[in-house]
């Protein structure tokens, strides 16, 4: 194995077109690998969340699947790859079938520009942060789509809202991020770990507070979580946007739901909770942690992601729905404003070289 | 707005109460009971299935009188009989619609001879409409089935009785005994 590696990289130092070749081989892996892996997180994240909520209603959440209920991820698979797909009679044909492709792969695509740990990173762009804001309101696209295209009320309320609801929280998500940007001075993902690691406290989450709360709440409103989960209120609008899917094309939107709250998790993680990286203070503390491998400091990613994602479900057992009105008030009256003061303040400090 | 307030607002304490609360809740036991595998204790009195009595020797206790069926509210009790040999009264059939019947219990309290029975068992769901349809037959197998052995024994003396224990005289005459012994 090692050999044909060895041969394989000595071909790629003579041969320049093969060298683009091994380079392009490397990526599929690396994509391959990424979305596997990921896929496989989106399905176990729903399996903890209906654990988390049940344990929380004092029930028991799924237990009869396998030890603990732990295939249950896969036999609602099964069960979804395997239902009849339906279509309405009136429903916009080709934009019915283009809608949750666009959900999924705009969440998909995110996947590529996070940095998992030191060095691991499909495509390791400057604007990194901007791409992941730009595939978020991509998502937008195939709610909207979904909701125009399945020719029913239900549906169509809950696009509107979402279009509406993630334009307004769009924009206090990017202005929160800007604190982060200006203190660490940079866009791209990997960058923005490294200089949190290099700051006294080792996350940004503690200077830029005010940004880490903007941020969360965006963050559940971004993705249709409660307690803003209005495109898909169930009381409301049967089940929003995605009333008219079923079998395989709703599995598409549940998993980009869940992939996006995944990448939310990840992009707080990396922005404000310090990526893969303690705080120097702990480094220091303990040396023999810089002795352990790159590799392995994805578990301490993943503690941090799955951290974030139980607070995602803590909140969603704990409060109730919000009015539609109340969620434009806070998103528009509160954050926004909130932002901006974030930004002077942050860049007031910049200025007087005090962070 | 009191400064109270202000702080109560600004940093959300109503809803750290509340993210406390469903935390806490996290770690107490849960209260589901998974069915199949763990069944609720049936509280004594229980009115499951019906079952029509029979005696030491193995007779059906029923007589054909059609009390029950005169009382049963939901109208499901279908009683048909026929003089049989020196005129006595044979029931032919003796049947209940399980699926219309309320579960009330009057049938029990009608019946003078302790015949009709209801018994603990309550998980008979199937495929057919006419499996609900209880024929004598299936009455009386439902008594082989529930009410042989101690337990039922006792279930039976003690919830659904023949209250014609309470009745007494001589042949043919029903008079309380208690207004016998007034006497």
């Amino acid at each position: 194995m090692n050999e044909i590696l060895q041969s394989f990289i000595a071909l790629g130092s003579k041969n320049p077109m093969a060298k683009i070749g091994i380079d392009i081989a490397i990526i599929f892996l690396k994509i391959a690998v990424v979305m596997g892996i990921a896929l496989l997180h989106v399905a176990y994240a729903t399996y903890w969340e209906r654990k988390v909520i049940g344990h929380m209603q004092v029930r028991l959440g799924p237990i009869e699947v396998g030890w603990h209920g732990l295939l249950q991820p896969i036999a609602d698979g099964v069960k979804l790859f395997f239902k009849e797909d339906i279509i309405p009679a009136d429903a916009d044909k080709p934009l019915f079938y283009l809608a949750p492709v666009i959900f999924m792969v705009s969440a998909l695509t995110s996947l590529s520009v996070l940095p998992f740990f030191e060095g691991f990173v499909i495509a390791n762009i400057n604007i990194g942060l901007l791409f992941l804001l730009a595939m978020s309101s991509l998502g937008a696209y195939g709610i909207i789509i979904s909701g125009w295209a399945s020719n029913s009320k239900y549906a169509f309320l809950g696009g509107l809202r979402s279009a509406s609801q993630i334009i307004s929280y769009e924009i206090a998500m990017g202005l929160s991020l800007v604190g982060v940007m200006i203190m660490a001075g940079s866009l791209n993902l990997s960058d923005i770990v490294r200089a949190q690691q290099q700051s006294p406290l080792g996350i940004f989450a503690i200077p830029q507070i005010l940004g880490f709360f903007i941020f969360v709440v965006a963050a559940f409103a971004e993705t249709n979580r409660l307690p803003f989960d209005l495109p898909e209120a169930e009381s409301e609008l049967v089940a929003g946007y995605f009333t008219e899917y079923s079998g395989f094309r709703f599995a598409l939107f549940f998993l980009g739901e869940y992939t996006g709250m995944l990448i939310m998790s990840s992009i707080a993680v990396i922005c404000f909770l310090g990526g893969w990286t303690l705080p120097q203070f702990v480094m220091n503390a303990l040396p023999v942690l810089s002795k352990i491998p790159n590799f392995f400091w994805i578990i301490v990613f993943l503690v941090k992601v799955y951290a974030f994602m139980f607070f995602y479900y803590w909140v969603r057992a704990t409060l109730p729905r919000y009015r539609y009105d109340q969620l434009m008030a806070i998103g528009w009256k509160l954050l926004i404003p909130l932002a901006l003061l974030n930004i002077v303040i942050t860049a007031t400090l910049k200025i007087m070289k005090l962070i | 707005m009191k400064i109270g307030n202000i702080i109560k607002r600004l940093f959300f304490i109503e809803i750290l109460k509340g993210l406390a609360l469903t935390l806490k809740s996290m770690f107490t036991p849960a209260v589901t009971r998974r069915y199949p595998k763990v069944k609720r204790p049936v509280q004594p009195g229980f009115r499951g299935l019906h079952a029509l009595a029979k005696d030491e020797n193995g007779k059906m206790k029923c007589v054909g009188c059609g009390l029950c069926g005169a009382y049963c509210p939901s109208k499901c009790i279908y009683i048909y009989t026929s003089d049989g040999e020196d005129h006595t009264k044979v029931v032919d059939r003796y049947e209940i619609e399980a699926l219309r019947c309320i579960y009330c219990g009057f049938c029990v309290e009608a019946c003078p001879f302790g015949a009709i029975t209801l018994s603990e068992h309550y998980e008979y769901s199937n495929y057919s409409r006419d499996d609900f349809y209880m024929t004598k037959e299936k009455l009386l197998s439902n008594w082989d089935k529930y009410f042989t052995g101690e337990k039922g024994g006792k279930y039976f003396e003690k919830f659904w009785g023949p209250k014609s224990k309470h009745f007494t005289g001589y042949e043919g005459q029903a008079v309380f005994r208690k207004i016998k012994n007034e006497k």
